[in-house]
């Protein structure tokens, strides 16, 4: 995968771009919005990971710069302003996803993977994960044929795990995209959730389908 | 103290002058008027005796001429009274009458006449006096003067004018005077308002306007600006206690962040002890973090800055946190019970509310031990106001430490060793605070002895949605 990162730190940017290099995808890098926007339009990127206070032109304006030249590549937005109204103007500016800072390096590697699988999809009636079925329009799920009996909630973190199957997805993210909450809870509210979840759809089967990945997250997979 | 010029240049002293002249112009609107009914009534009820007289007088010469006319004028001027006759030839020499001459020769036409006479009185003393009359030709050109003896009129008129004069000067001048004093008190009391903001500028932030007890418009001016006051000293208050609260937290986890990177160079490299040490390092780096974030939030909303309120499905909301909370409650041994009641509407921010009432589920889970209770509810209240309110039966707040609850940073000194910066309760009250509503620290749910703690947000409801 082929990331555009644009970062004026010049120790940030070094930081992510060896992660994101280990990670293994191909990183290029610009340090100010008008480069950065220029190496954009070429339209090589699969994801681009865009910082907010950029010098030469704010990383706000990039985005729907981008948008309107009509670049679709997936774009993150980095901010050390993580409000609600800095966060909304960056998604209605055109970005895909919003990380304020500081942020720990796995999250980011989750949400770079996610933007990138979640690109251009179909809208999809079907989900599927190994024997784990879902069907979005009879709001049902199944395992190895099996009706399962989910609570509404759970459908929905159902939902999202099998839309990002086979990707860390960390509590954040499950605590923004399925309950919208944008605070993070003192408590493991979030772990309680999932376990509940993984008590209804691994503990009669043999093999685990929802693995917890240690210190990022959780990973549904078959 | 101001000077008299600047006493002048008063607003009240400029409104005290502008009273003065509507005062005036109403004198002087009073005087015509009087003037009018009783001078000019006077001139018209002289006219018309004297107009009387001269017809009878004419119809008298009518009937039986000259002689009968010379009669009748005599018998009239020797009768005592404010009437005075002339009957004069056609040339002008008078026949018989109060007067010796004319006062003047009329022309063909009769004229009203105002003029000044002297004449002699019964014992000859000469009588100066004004007169005012109707003076005309009869048939064949003798002359008759009938007239009214002013002297009483004049009299009454000018003491008239002069009284009002008297008033109305005096009027002016008392205008004036008042002016200049409402002017001087009222720039005193400004003058003490002024220097209390004086001295609260050079740094006495405990000082405060005095007030009269006269609940005038001074003393509203004094109130707000003591509450002003207040609620300024009370902000830079936190402000410092916050700074030594950051301060005071900051230290502890810093020191540990250092100790544990300076004992993981010192050990003998391993990576896995290192790796231990370096995962408790950013643990530590990851609450100090959490602890500026809140710092941040607490300090935006407190500054109450441009918020974006929408309305809020609060039911909708508390009903989704009761959920989301409900299994770790269970988890954590506690029995958690929620009664939300239908179609509570509030205006507000979204992501602050709902952090609001998360942080007060949160702050109860975390206080009460294995085997505790916590109940939420949110009903509409009679006064149009919305009551979350989350009660537990943990340990609880005495009543004289709850206040302090609220301020940022404060966790009692028991609470010391759970986590969390303790600005939960203060972030909820400052939402509170944001949307006009209040946080309330009350007894909580009963534990055999003691009571746990009960937390209420009272928030305004939204008007009935528009249909």
């Amino acid at each position: 995968m082929r990331v555009l990162l644009v970062e004026d730190d010049n120790d940030v940017a070094a930081t992510l771009k060896a992660a994101l290099t280990a990670d293994e995808h191909e990183v290029d890098h610009a340090a100010d919005g008008e480069a950065g926007e220029a190496m954009a339009l070429s339209g090589k990127y699969d994801v681009i990971v865009l910082d907010r206070m950029l010098p030469k032109k704010l990383g706000v304006a990039v985005v729907r710069d981008l948008r309107e030249k009509g670049v679709s590549t997936p774009v993150l937005i980095l901010s050390a302003l993580h409000d609600e109204d800095h966060r909304i103007e960056g998604l209605n500016a055109g970005a895909n996803d919003y990380l304020g800072k500081p942020f720990s390096t796995r999250e980011l590697l989750a949400r770079v993977r996610s933007l990138w699988h979640g690109r251009g999809r179909e809208p999809l009636t079907r989900l599927q994960v190994g024997d784990l079925e879902m069907d979005l329009l009879a709001r049902t799920v199944k395992r190895d044929g099996k009706k399962l009996d989910l609570q509404p909630r759970e459908f929905r973190l159902l939902e999202y795990l099998m839309r990002h199957a086979g990707q860390t997805v960390t509590r954040k993210m499950l605590l923004e995209n399925v309950w919208d909450y944008h605070f993070d809870p003192q408590t493991n509210v979030i772990d309680v959730h999932i376990s509940r979840l993984r008590t209804k759809i691994d503990r009669e089967f043999q093999q685990s389908l929802l693995h917890t990945v240690r210190g990022s997250g959780y990973r549904l997979e078959a | 103290m101001r000077s008299g010029l600047a006493l002048l240049r008063t607003t009240t002293f400029r409104l005290a002058l502008a009273q003065a002249g509507i005062v005036l112009a109403f004198v002087f609107a009073l005087l015509l008027y009087v003037y009018l009914a009783t001078v000019g009534q006077l001139e018209a009820d002289s006219d018309l005796a004297a107009d009387q007289e001269y017809t009878a007088l004419q119809r008298a010469y009518s009937e039986g001429g000259i002689r009968r006319l010379s009669q009748e004028v005599s018998e009239r001027t020797a009768r005592q009274g404010p009437l005075l006759y002339v009957l004069a030839e056609g040339n002008g020499v008078v026949l018989v009458g109060d007067f010796q001459q004319l006062p003047s020769v009329p022309g063909e036409a009769e004229e009203r006449l105002d003029f000044a006479f002297e004449r002699f009185d019964d014992e000859g003393a000469p009588v100066r006096g004004r007169a005012r009359g109707r003076i005309g030709r009869l048939l064949n050109g003798p002359i008759l003067l009938v007239a009214r003896d002013l002297g009483d009129n004049s009299a009454i008129t000018s003491r008239i004018t002069n009284a009002l004069w008297t008033v109305a000067l005096l009027g002016l001048a008392l205008s004036v005077a008042s002016g200049l004093m409402a002017a001087w008190l009222a720039s005193r009391r400004v003058e003490t308002l002024a220097n209390t903001a004086r001295e609260v500028m050079a740094g006495d932030l405990s000082r405060r306007a005095p007030m009269r007890g006269e609940s005038d418009e001074f003393d509203a001016l004094a109130e707000a600006m003591n509450a002003m006051l207040d609620r300024l000293e009370q902000l830079m208050q936190t402000t410092r206690t916050a700074g030594d609260a950051i301060a005071h937290d900051l230290r502890s986890p810093l020191t540990r962040f250092r100790q544990r990177l300076e004992s993981a160079l010192e050990a003998p490299p391993s990576s896995e002890s290192d790796r231990a040490a370096l995962r408790k390092a950013a643990e530590e780096a990851d609450r100090l973090l959490d602890m500026f974030a809140g710092v941040l939030k607490l300090a935006r909303v407190e500054a109450s800055s441009n918020w974006t309120f929408l309305r809020i499905d609060a039911s909708a909301v508390l009903r989704d946190l009761a959920d989301f909370y409900q299994p770790a409650a269970e988890e954590q041994g506690l029995a958690f019970e929620a009664k939300i009641e239908a179609d509570l509407a509030l205006l507000g921010e979204p992501s602050l509310f709902a952090q609001a009432a998360s942080n007060l589920i949160e702050n109860a889970m975390k206080y009460t031990p294995e085997g505790g209770r916590v109940e939420m509810s949110a009903r509409a209240r009679p006064d149009g106001r919305i009551e979350i309110n989350v009660s537990d039966n943990g340990p609880g707040i005495p009543p004289n430490e709850r206040d302090r609850v609220l301020e940022r940073f404060v966790r009692l000194e028991g609470a010391r060793s759970s986590p969390g910066a303790g600005l939960g309760l203060s972030l909820v009250a400052a939402v509170a605070r944001l949307h006009r509503g209040g946080l309330h620290l009350r007894d909580g749910l009963r534990q055999g002895e003691r009571c746990g703690l009960g937390a209420a947000l009272v928030l305004p409801a939204a008007q009935a949605a528009r249909q």
